[in-house]
């Protein structure tokens, strides 16, 4: 055992090289390897920490908007809702008003129609009534039905004798209207009839197509009349009567 | 029987004679060297370090952590000098397998020189810690009649660096020698694996008590703890 100081010497300079070295060559590239590499993963984790931050914030910013899109949403939503109902309501009112128009139309044209028949009816029956009238007077009792209504006028005025000449007063002419010009054999049967009760008393004799077949007598203040209106009208409650039991009973 | 490679004269340079000691050594630092230099190179922070640069960074790491864990603080310059004692020690023990290398650490001359690198590093880095008065006061701690005693422990520290390397790595040399002439097969395999084990403890313990003393010069000294040798 002995100790070579140049050795020894040698030893400490090849030490001290070797500190250099390593100092050189795998500390210092090491330790500031990871120095480095920390710093970039701090400096990552800082970036990683404002992107969350910043993600955060655009979350937060989305949901906002999101809340108020969602409440636009909701809010015109509500005023489509609104708007259709009101529309909704407005072209109900408007189809109900147009119904009840139409219907009003309708039930007034039913009523036209209706009347326009019945007048129809009431005149064709009227007529038939007339003509059977005076075709069976005609055979039966070879009369004239002008005839007969004038009779039955004689025969009125005979009967409303007292208040006939005193709503007549002091009148001096009497108007014989009829539908249509009465034959001359008529008109002076009941000339005479009239200047019987009344002696002094022109007899005018005028012609109304409007009128319905018979006479009406107009003398002063008092009015007398015989015509078919009544028979027709009986003739028609009695086949209104008559349809509307028709239309219970069926037929066998 | 030579039992220092001092007196293994291998080449002569200029006129100087090269030993086995000194040439293993280069061997060794070159080594390091050039596997520090191979794996260190193109070191880039946003390259992702490969396998073999990690196993540098884990021991280099575990170094610094032992060291910080001993001096109680990061301190790059120690982990300069007692890493590159470490490693230095470490590889040459290890290398000890190797047939035909002698190991530097086998060497008094070399762990004498380790020894004194160690006893020129703690008043370094003790003054450069504390300042010049500063380290000297602590000769005289607790009280100036400690102070020969300071001076002595100083010193033994430095011998009993040096005769505990020397004498684990070339006791273990030697017997392996003499295992080799008596049984040439069996035992110098087993010697050799246990002298792996006690380079590898040895390299250790040395790196660490350098640590301790340097450490030990750097902060004030602590009143409830005394330095002792583990050895």
């Amino acid at each position: 055992m002995s100790i070579d100081w140049i050795t020894v010497a040698a030893q400490l300079a090849n030490f001290l090289v070797l500190v250099w070295l390593l100092k050189r060559f795998l500390y210092r590239p090491i330790l500031d390897g990871i120095d480095a590499r920390e710093a970039e993963i701090a400096e990552r984790m800082q970036v990683a920490v404002r992107a969350k931050e910043e993600a955060n914030a655009a979350e937060a910013v989305f949901r906002a908007q999101q809340a108020a899109l969602q409440s636009e949403q909701a809010t015109a939503t509500e005023a489509l809702r609104r708007q259709a109902e009101e529309e909704k309501d407005a072209l109900l009112k408007e189809v109900h008003d147009r119904i009840d128009r139409e219907r009003t139309a309708w039930a007034a044209h039913l009523q036209d129609e209706a009347r326009s028949f019945t007048a129809k009816m009431h005149k064709a029956g009227g007529h038939a009534l007339l003509e059977l009238t005076r075709k069976a007077l005609i055979d039966l009792a070879d009369e004239t039905l002008e005839a007969r209504i004038a009779l039955h006028l004689g025969k009125q005025i005979a009967a409303m004798d007292q208040d006939l000449e005193h709503a007549a007063g002091a009148a001096d002419d009497a108007v014989i209207i009829s539908h249509e010009a009465l034959p001359k054999p008529i008109e002076k049967e009941i000339t005479i009839a009239l200047q019987r009760r009344f002696p002094k008393i022109d007899v005018r004799f005028e012609a109304d197509p409007a009128m319905a077949l018979g006479l009406s007598l107009r003398i002063g203040g008092a009015q007398l009349a015989w015509t078919v209106d009544t028979y027709i009208d009986g003739l028609d409650t009695h086949m209104t009567d008559q349809l509307a039991a028709g239309s219970e009973v069926r037929p066998q | 029987m030579i039992l220092s490679p001092d007196q293994m004269i291998l080449f002569v340079i200029w006129g100087i004679p090269i030993n086995a000691t000194i040439f293993y050594t280069w061997i060794v630092m070159a080594m390091l060297t050039g596997v520090s230099m191979l794996l260190t190179r193109n070191l880039r922070a946003d390259v992702p370090p490969n396998r073999w640069r990690t196993a540098l960074e884990v021991i280099v790491q575990s170094i610094q952590s032992q060291i910080e864990e001993i001096a109680q603080g990061p301190s790059r310059h120690l982990l300069y000098f007692a890493g590159t004692l470490f490693l230095f020690v470490a590889v040459s023990n290890l290398l000890l397998v190797v047939p035909g290398f002698e190991p530097p650490t086998s060497s008094l001359s070399t762990t004498t020189a380790l020894a004194l690198s160690v006893l020129v590093a703690v008043p370094l880095f003790g003054i450069t810690s504390r300042g010049l008065g500063g380290y000297l006061k602590t000769y005289l701690q607790p009280s100036f009649i400690m102070l020969p005693f300071n001076i002595i422990s100083e010193a033994s520290r430095g011998i009993s660096l040096a005769i505990r390397l020397y004498g684990n790595i070339m006791s273990g040399a030697v017997i392996a020698a003499i295992l080799l002439t008596v049984a040439p097969f069996f035992f110098p395999v087993i010697m050799d694996v246990l002298g792996l084990l006690t380079g590898m403890i040895q390299a250790y313990i040395f790196a660490i008590l350098a640590t301790v003393y340097i450490s030990s010069a750097t902060k004030p000294p602590h009143p409830s703890t005394t330095q002792k040798d583990k050895s």
